[in-house]
């Protein structure tokens, strides 16, 4: 489904954010990103759905060449839903809106389709009486929610998370993490980039170690759990 | 083009500079003393200090500086008996006028800093002065010294306005020579160019100030 | 002496023909800073524009722009468009610009306004689109939508919210620089109020009462746009100043 081939990246001649990385990912796969900030990983999520202009190397994503001068990549991004640390909730939209934009934008469905699909997923997330409301009414974990609702109505083939619950306070990470668990376990490809080790361990077919732009270390959740005597990870894993 | 006729007249318009460069000095360390106790009074719970430098920095920053200073010139004879000197009417106006725009720097740079700083401060057991003097001036200063210097070279280009009133600092001398010669082309960008030089190396100072205080409040 | 020397005469406020020379005046330092107004958006939102494009040449451009206008004095530039700008035509276009624009120096005034307050709309635009944060445009563009809808959908009814209060404030600032172009002639309201001193030495009188103008108008101003922000307002989110 993704296929990441020796992907480097330079955001200038003296900072490298990515460092000729591969990875390989099938459907239906939940595979997690960590590491200490810095390291790289919200870079190479990007590089997924081609917001990042990496210099070298390719992604190709369900058959598709992301930075190929001939990919239509709006219609890529299309395919691929994404969800960010601060929500990115459009401010002066409301829930309802926030939702139907690209559906109508980009899929081109009517205003009555696009806004019954919404609805339809707001009650998945569990916030249906929010519809109406604007985004600053809401609390973090249910902005996070309609987050993860204005993704999925684009009917995505790949669910991209970069650190979804990083921002929001304890008692919220929960509800989002159920949502997210529930999509992992509906066959849902997804890429999410977190430090929630109790999410990585319980729904990720794979973890990624990332450190200093490269990908130090892959294996499953209990791999992790029980390899803590390996060098580079065993200090994040204890220290968190 | 012809440059001759700025060569020919290069030492007195540039004459006329050290009036513009006194004039701009002056309003600056002036404004900004008058401009300080403008922020602190502005700042202050007392009615009667809050107020009145509320309605005066509203009321300078609701005028054009222009009209400032032929209201001084036209209030003060009608005050003391005596006519104004063109000097003194324009540094009066641009330090009462200028005073108005830096103390609105000054308060802003002093809200800046959160109130946990001072709960800090006091906490530490410092009085109220020393939490002032160590911990919130330093910041605030830091805070508002690019704005402060973006200001000033305001105030440089400001100075163009004694003209009005017949002081003959650079741009009226640069007028002058243009009455005499009829060579506007040349004469008004070749003062065009004097300020900015000057001007934009202020510029310059307060963009690297600026990106200095984003390095350090970011440390 | 001083104060007991002068008598206040208001009436040169009403009293013809000076009454209607100010509320002339008044028109003229709207039509003014109106007119300028106009062409400090559209240049001002080009090259604003100019300056966040990702192109190195656009770039270049805008911020020169910005820096030569404002790093230079209004009155140089006034003067510039009022002496200068007409002997840069080829005769025939002078011989037809004095011939037929008898307000010369008005338009002289409204381009020299225009194009000093675009500069400073550019910069005020600029940081309006700067204030918006990366992950926003990121969180649209994820969606699948294009360049244009991005902008058209997400960041500029965004960035119009975040602008209204900095463009009030530049609006303020045109109107009241409008009071320069008294140097080249034109008779504003600063203009009028010096002129009728001239007539009647009551300046003080009618300098007093352009003030009281000048800030009526913009208490006026600032109101009608608290209203127009009030209107737009995004529901819970506190209104930034």
């Amino acid at each position: 489904m993704i296929q990441i081939q020796h992907v480097s990246l330079w955001y200038d001649k003296t900072h490298k954010a990515l460092d000729d990385v591969s990875e390989s990912i099938r459907r239906g796969q939940t595979v997690v990103i960590c590491g200490p900030s810095g390291s790289g990983k919200s870079s190479l999520l990007r590089c997924i759905n081609g917001l990042e202009r990496f210099q070298e190397g390719r992604v190709v994503v369900d058959g598709v060449s992301v930075r190929q001068p001939g990919t239509d990549i709006h219609k890529l991004r299309a395919e691929i839903g994404m969800v960010f640390q601060h929500f990115e909730l459009y401010p002066h939209m409301t829930v309802m809106q926030n939702i139907t934009l690209a559906p109508m934008r980009v899929r081109k469905m009517s205003r009555a389709v696009a806004e019954k699909k919404a609805m339809a997923l707001l009650e998945r997330v569990g916030i249906p009486e929010k519809a109406s409301r604007f985004p600053e009414e809401l609390s973090g974990g249910q902005k996070q929610r309609v987050a993860i609702a204005r993704a999925l109505a684009m009917e995505p083939k790949i669910m991209l998370f970069d650190e979804p619950t990083s921002a929001l306070d304890p008692e919220m990470i929960k509800e989002v993490l159920d949502v997210m668990t529930d999509l992992a376990r509906e066959g849902m490809t997804m890429v999410v980039v977190t430090h929630e080790m109790g999410f990585a361990r319980g729904v990720a077919d794979r973890i990624v170690f990332m450190s200093q732009a490269k990908i130090v270390e892959t294996g499953t959740g209990s791999d992790f759990s029980s390899a803590r005597k390996t060098k580079g990870p065993a200090s994040f894993w204890n220290g968190s | 083009m012809d440059l001759d006729v700025v060569s020919d007249n290069f030492a007195f318009m540039m004459g006329g500079l050290g009036l513009t460069v006194q004039l701009a000095v002056i309003t600056i360390v002036c404004g900004l003393m008058l401009g300080t106790l403008l922020a602190l009074a502005r700042l202050s719970s007392r009615v009667w200090l809050y107020w009145p430098a509320t309605a005066y920095i509203h009321f300078f920053r609701g005028l054009p500086l222009i009209l400032v200073i032929f209201w001084l010139y036209f209030l003060f004879p009608v005050i003391t008996g005596k006519p104004m000197q063109a000097f003194a009417a324009a540094i009066v106006s641009f330090i009462v006028f200028e005073a108005a725009y830096f103390a609105e720097i000054i308060r802003a740079g002093i809200q800046s800093i959160p109130e946990g700083q001072s709960m800090a401060a006091r906490a530490s057991g410092l009085t109220g002065y020393q939490t002032v003097r160590y911990v919130i001036l330093p910041q605030a200063l830091r805070n508002m010294v690019p704005a402060l210097v973006t200001q000033s070279v305001v105030i440089f280009q400001d100075t163009s306005l004694a003209y009005v009133i017949g002081l003959r600092e650079f741009l009226r001398r640069v007028n002058l020579v243009d009455a005499r010669e009829a060579r506007s082309v040349e004469l008004y960008l070749f003062a065009g160019a004097v300020y900015f030089a000057i001007c934009s190396a202020g510029s310059l100072a307060s963009q690297r100030l600026e990106k200095r205080r984003e390095r350090m409040s970011l440390a | 002496m001083g104060i007991l020397n002068y008598t206040f005469d208001w009436s040169v406020l009403w009293r013809d023909p000076y009454g209607g020379m100010l509320v002339k005046g008044i028109l003229t330092t709207l039509q003014l800073s109106l007119l300028a107004w106009l062409i400090a958006l559209v240049l001002g939102l080009a090259v604003g524009l100019c300056r966040v494009l990702p192109l190195r040449f656009t770039r270049l451009v805008g911020g020169a722009y910005v820096q030569v206008f404002r790093n230079t004095p209004l009155l140089v530039q006034l003067f510039f468009w009022y002496f200068a700008a007409p002997l840069l035509l080829p005769k025939p276009a002078q011989a037809w610009l004095y011939d037929n624009v008898p307000n010369y120096a008005f338009w002289a005034g409204v381009v020299a306004l225009g194009t000093y307050t675009a500069s400073r709309v550019a910069e005020q635009f600029r940081a309006g689109l700067m204030a918006i944060p990366r992950d926003q445009y990121r969180a649209a563009y994820a969606t699948g939508l294009t360049t244009v809808q991005v902008y058209r959908y997400v960041i500029a009814p965004f960035a119009l919210r975040l602008i209204l209060p900095p463009f009030t404030t530049e609006f303020l600032t045109c109107f009241k620089n409008s009071a320069l172009a008294m140097t080249i002639g034109v008779m504003e309201v600063t203009h009028t109020a010096y002129y009728i001193d001239s007539f009647t030495w009551h300046g003080l009188e009618t300098t007093t009462a352009a003030s009281a103008v000048y800030l009526c108008i913009a208490a006026c101003i600032t109101a009608g746009m608290a209203f127009t922000e009030k209107r737009v307002r995004i529901p819970g989110m506190i209104v930034r100043r």
